[in-house]
């Protein structure tokens, strides 16, 4: 669902910027719990971050628009406890009625050590690529008018566009490859600087400009 | 579906939610997936360990040492690790400066990426609907909200995160801040200006 609500860049409708003076780091403890299970259990249900996106974004657009960040989270996570055969959809439904379900223990939790470790180390999504660089910093560039239905990090809004090579990432996890759980399908990462003036016409401001991460696969040769 | 005046988009009462959460929790953790403590050290990690206060220590001390600056400004992740500031969602860190001819801002209009070892979670605003929305198409108009006035003939340079490259805005240093302290000077750096919403201020 390439094509989705999420991909939000340029869209006008949402009024103005939702400040919050002295805002909480959570506006409840269920959203803290939230983002607790979802650190803690993407290893076990074997998903990369690609993966989790794309559940996100293949939430209903009514849906994803009328609910909160960490709902969607909640969303993805029983999907897919449900999907991995964590749990059934009739013990969720039954203990949020409050009722005694029989959970035996099946296995023992990822040790917290190895969760916070991971935390603290982290995992690049750089990776060596041996395929020769296709564009050089300075070139000139199109991103390509694709629209895949399944998962993508070029967002409509620069489709179509031409701009300016301004660094070359080196080799990257490819979000389509990652998103299908295939493996990183690595793929070269340039930054693409556009003009205002080329995403949004002759009102925008001449100085200002758009930085974007693009891989190889989506940019042409616009020189 | 009932609307109540919570004061954030949830169409759903917090209740539901709430008990959606626990229920999820209960099996998670009593099947044994999951440890409860694990949730919890994640939440602490959070709340206690990373945050902008991180980030600040990381400009004050590119504004102090022109040598960490320039380590920053190459390979910001390695740069930041020196300060013991690092992990998920930071492996790939990019400081981009603000100059006298260029304003820095940051977005990611796909989702809501953000430099968690030195920025922590996001505020509600970058993760909001507005501000992925407009960032890229009226940067300027976004920022006079924030109270943020960059002049015609300046370059306005806006990042949309779309890969795993993570930016933090090095904000310009104020002027009449000479000698201060690193510790005085992360003071007056704030998260908004390692977004590009805000500018350091001497007060």
């Amino acid at each position: 669902m390439t094509n989705s609500v999420h991909d939000m860049g340029g869209m006008h409708g949402f009024g103005s910027i939702p400040l919050e003076d002295n805002e909480p780091l959570f506006h409840a403890a269920w959203e803290a719990r939230v983002l607790g299970m979802m650190m803690t259990s993407m290893g076990l249900f074997g998903v990369t971050l690609d993966n989790v996106r794309s559940r996100m974004e293949h939430i209903p657009p009514t849906t994803y628009l009328k609910v909160g960040y960490y709902d969607k989270w909640l969303i993805t996570l029983e999907e897919l406890a449900v999907e991995k055969n964590l749990l059934s959809k009739d013990e969720l439904a039954a203990l949020a009625e409050g009722k005694e379900v029989p959970l035996p223990k099946t296995m023992e939790p990822i040790p917290t050590e190895g969760i916070i470790g991971f935390m603290a180390t982290g995992a690049t999504s750089a990776r060596r690529i041996e395929t020769k660089a296709q564009f050089q910093v300075g070139d000139t560039v199109r991103a390509k008018n694709l629209n895949v239905d399944g998962h993508t990090r070029l967002p409509r809004y620069v489709r179509g566009h031409v701009g300016t090579i301004i660094a070359d990432c080196g080799g990257q996890v490819y979000p389509e490859v990652s998103a299908r759980l295939e493996g990183d399908g690595p793929e070269r990462l340039y930054t693409i600087q556009f003009t205002a003036r080329e995403l949004w016409g002759a009102e925008a401001n001449a100085k200002d400009t758009v930085c974007i991460d693009l891989w190889e696969p989506y940019l042409e040769s616009a020189s | 579906m009932p609307h109540d005046s919570h004061d954030h988009d949830h169409t759903d009462p917090p209740s539901d939610l709430t008990l959606r959460v626990k229920a999820l929790e209960t099996v998670l953790t009593r099947k044994g997936y999951v440890a409860p403590e694990a949730i919890d050290a994640v939440i602490d990690t959070f709340e206690n360990k990373v945050g902008p206060r991180n980030g600040a220590k990381v400009v004050a001390k590119a504004w102090s040492d022109p040598d960490f600056k320039q380590r920053l400004l190459d390979d910001a992740s390695a740069a930041c690790a020196e300060l013991g500031f690092a992990g998920q969602q930071g492996e790939q860190l990019k400081a981009v400066e603000n100059t006298e001819d260029v304003h820095n801002m940051v977005v990611c209009t796909l989702c809501s990426c953000y430099p968690w070892p030195v920025l922590g979670l996001p505020p509600s605003w970058y993760k909001s609907h507005a501000y992925r929305s407009r960032s890229v198409i009226e940067p300027r108009a976004v920022l006079e909200e924030f109270g943020v006035s960059i002049p015609e003939e300046k370059e306005v340079r806006v990042w949309d995160s779309t890969a795993e490259l993570r930016y933090l805005v090095l904000p310009t240093r104020p002027d009449g801040t000479d000698g201060l302290s690193e510790d005085a000077l992360a003071d007056l750096v704030s998260r908004d200006s390692m977004i590009g919403t805000g500018v350091a201020s001497a007060g």
